[in-house]
């Protein structure tokens, strides 16, 4: 039997709520805090001394001062360049890491990009290490790495990180997180996430969904991708799986899908299909910049493209008309390839939206255009990576900041 | 009758979507907020001459949203627009303002309630730089001086706040920005001074994608900060992407004021054409 929470506990969550508050929305003052977190003064004060103590956090001087009267008050502000994350992002045509500091902030980025064909393992590991390897080097001796993010496309084993399929990128049962950490070498275990969820996690908590609890993310790269907000947390489903937008059949008997089935939203609307529809041969250069090229010539008037658009956006209506009626969200977002997509077909997509929808689901229902563009799943990853020293924030530190241990990746 | 639970649009037996009045009369079961519109201009009417380009005009405006006014040329989008700004004054017409009648006969006037036009040719001053111009009436000081960091470092602010990305340094003068960088200017002023109405005149005519796009989110975003934004375009895709509802004119009526989650592509289509819809989808 056990009562209430402990005295310990207690104390736990607050550190975590704060440095939470301070993560994600940035430098408040002690009073600001206080009132956001329903704490006492003399409670905001001893959690910012343990959270200054252990170096995760600094008290100054406001930089925009103004000019009120009176002494300005101190702002707690994230130790940024001290304490820091490495996020990947493996993306069917690139590859991309970065160091972000505390509160978001990239502070180091490499990007590469990945020629299509056959998935190699090695291949990706080796470069996502050696970016690593730059990423860590180039970081101050005192500061510390807390975690380490990776968003994959294709779907992920919530309790071990195990990528169970990627039909776009031609991958089955990978273990990606256990040999991203031994060949990083860091002590630190590796998350992995679907990409299009944390890109989902990244505009509800620094995008343009900041505040909103119902939200559904639309990613669009070669293929599409989705990942659901409901309740202000991510939807995983029983194993992690969940928020396959791309493989919701819209079009029984359609276009055949990598993934085995016919008329799959990806299928209807991935990158493929825009550019077979727009009369591009088979072998044309393919990836963001065709997509954009078709929208960019359905904008100056080309027919071929026109219809195109026209098509693949009245099947991502239906797709989006379905989400609206099964989840009444506030926001959708689109973001990748679907950005310009749906900037490129909005009236075919609303078109069916206000035929296929229920009138009450849908008159709240925002349309939106992601915020954090194409690094929106990057940030997810490191969001996710930081997730551990969120929840525990003295434990998390006291373990990493032991003496002796090596900073650096070990030479493979 | 509408049995579904869907709220299709109703149309009187005219076959107009809503009334001149501004107020929809489809009997549709939809839940609206109990808003009053932050600008609601009801009658207009207006000749130039002989030409009565406006008849009955009406055009209602609410904080927060997107509304795009569409018509084909020659409906009278422009002159409403100018009436509305006090640089046409009108024959006849109410204007309502939170609620209560105003009256705008000048540019003034417009300016004192808030209203703040961005025309396609955007008024912008070539040889003064990116935050000069944001502030050109309304400079700061700094006792006798100007304060420049002051001004520079909140045009930069409001410039990111609409994710305007493109525009580079605030001390860039506007002459070097390209079509679309100066309406992304023009667009991030009117944040800066408080306006509470922006109108924006086909503002993505001649601008490339890019741009273009980067425009239509500001607008957005602009609307998404509690500003009642108007936008007159002819693009389906641009009023659809981004706008809350539809004010349509046909030969100087106003035919339609819908919600854009209403409508169709076609019915918008028919009803600048030919200013009435068919009822059934």
């Amino acid at each position: 039997m056990k009562g209430g929470p402990s005295q310990e506990e207690i104390r736990r969550h607050n550190l975590g709520t704060l440095l939470r508050h301070i993560h994600l929305r940035g430098p408040a003052s002690r009073a600001v805090l206080a009132e956001g977190m329903g704490l006492n003064r003399s409670t905001i004060l001893a959690l910012v001394a343990d959270l200054t103590a252990a170096g995760l956090v600094r008290e100054e001087l406001p930089r925009d001062t103004g000019r009120r009267a009176g002494r300005p008050s101190l702002v707690v502000r994230p130790e940024s360049t001290q304490v820091y994350a490495l996020a990947f992002d493996v993306g069917v045509d690139r590859l991309a890491a970065a160091r972000v500091g505390l509160g978001g902030v990239v502070l180091d980025r490499r990007e590469a990009a990945r020629p299509r064909g056959a998935f190699d393992p090695d291949e990706v590991v080796g470069a996502l290490v050696g970016f690593a390897r730059r990423l860590v080097r180039k970081a101050g001796r005192d500061s510390v790495c807390v975690g380490v993010g990776a968003a994959f496309p294709g779907t992920v084993r919530q309790s071990d990180g195990m990528v169970r399929f990627g039909p776009n990128i031609g991958v089955r049962d990978l273990e990606l997180a256990p040999v991203l950490a031994r060949r990083l070498g860091l002590g630190l275990p590796v998350a992995v996430g679907n990409d299009a969820n944390l890109g989902a996690l990244a505009e509800h908590e620094r995008g343009v969904g900041v505040g909103c609890a119902n939200l559904i993310y639309l990613h669009g790269d070669v293929g599409i991708g989705g990942g659901l907000i409901v309740g202000g947390r991510l939807l995983g489903g029983a194993e992690g799986y969940a928020g396959e937008i791309g493989h919701m059949v819209v079009n029984p008997g359609g276009r055949r899908c990598d993934c085995g089935s016919r008329g799959c939203l990806d299928a209807e609307v991935g990158e493929p299909t825009l550019l077979e529809y727009a009369g591009l041969p088979a072998d044309a250069q393919a990836g963001r910049d065709a997509v954009r090229a078709v929208v960019d010539a359905a904008d100056l008037g080309d027919a071929a493209a026109r219809g195109a658009l026209h098509r693949v956006g009245d099947w991502l209506g239906h797709g989006v008309a379905n989400l609206v009626n099964i989840f009444n969200p506030e926001m959708i977002v689109f973001g990748g390839t679907l950005r310009d997509i749906y900037l490129g077909s909005a009236a075919q997509v609303r078109s069916r939206l206000a035929v296929q929808t229920l009138a009450a689901s849908r008159e709240r229902v925002k349309l939106r255009t992601a915020d954090l563009g194409d690094d929106a799943t990057l940030f997810g990853a490191a969001e996710l990576a930081f997730a551990e020293v969120l929840a525990d924030p003295l434990e998390v530190l006291t373990r990493l900041r032991v003496p002796g241990e090596a900073p650096l990746p070990a030479p493979t | 009758m509408n049995l579904t639970g869907r709220a299709r649009p109703v149309a009187d037996p005219a076959g107009r979507l809503v009334a001149r009045s501004g107020l929809p009369t489809g009997a549709s079961p939809r839940w609206e907020p109990p808003v009053t519109p932050l600008l609601d201009v009801r009658g207009v009417d207006k000749s130039f001459g002989p030409v009565q380009v406006l008849h009955e005009a009406a055009l209602s405006v609410h904080p927060g949203e997107v509304t795009a006014l569409v018509g084909d040329n020659g409906a009278g989008k422009s002159t409403l627009i100018k009436c509305l700004g006090g640089i046409l004054p009108m024959d006849a017409g109410d204007v309502l303002f939170e609620g209560r009648p105003v009256r705008v006969s000048g540019p003034r006037d417009a300016a004192e309630l808030g209203i703040e036009i961005v025309h396609q040719d955007f008024a912008l001053c070539d040889n003064l730089s990116v935050a000069e111009n944001m502030f050109l009436g309304r400079e700061r000081r700094r006792g006798l001086v100007l304060d420049e960091a002051d001004m520079e470092r909140r045009a930069a602010q409001a410039l990111a706040a609409l994710s305007i990305r493109t525009v580079g340094s605030v001390r860039r003068p506007v002459g070097s920005l390209a079509g679309g960088q100066r309406q992304s200017v023009a667009i991030a002023r009117a944040m800066l001074w408080g306006s509470r109405v922006v109108v924006l005149d086909e503002p993505t005519a001649s601008l490339g994608l890019a741009h273009a796009q980067q425009v239509l989110e500001a607008a957005r975003k602009l609307a998404d900060r509690g500003l009642a934004v108007v936008l007159i375009s002819h693009n389906m895709n641009d009023v659809f992407s981004v706008a809350d509802r539809i004010t349509a004119l046909f030969l100087g009526r106003t035919v339609a004021q819908v919600r854009a989650s209403e409508v169709t592509h076609t019915q918008v289509v028919e009803l600048i054409t030919s200013g009435r819809v068919t009822p059934t989808l």
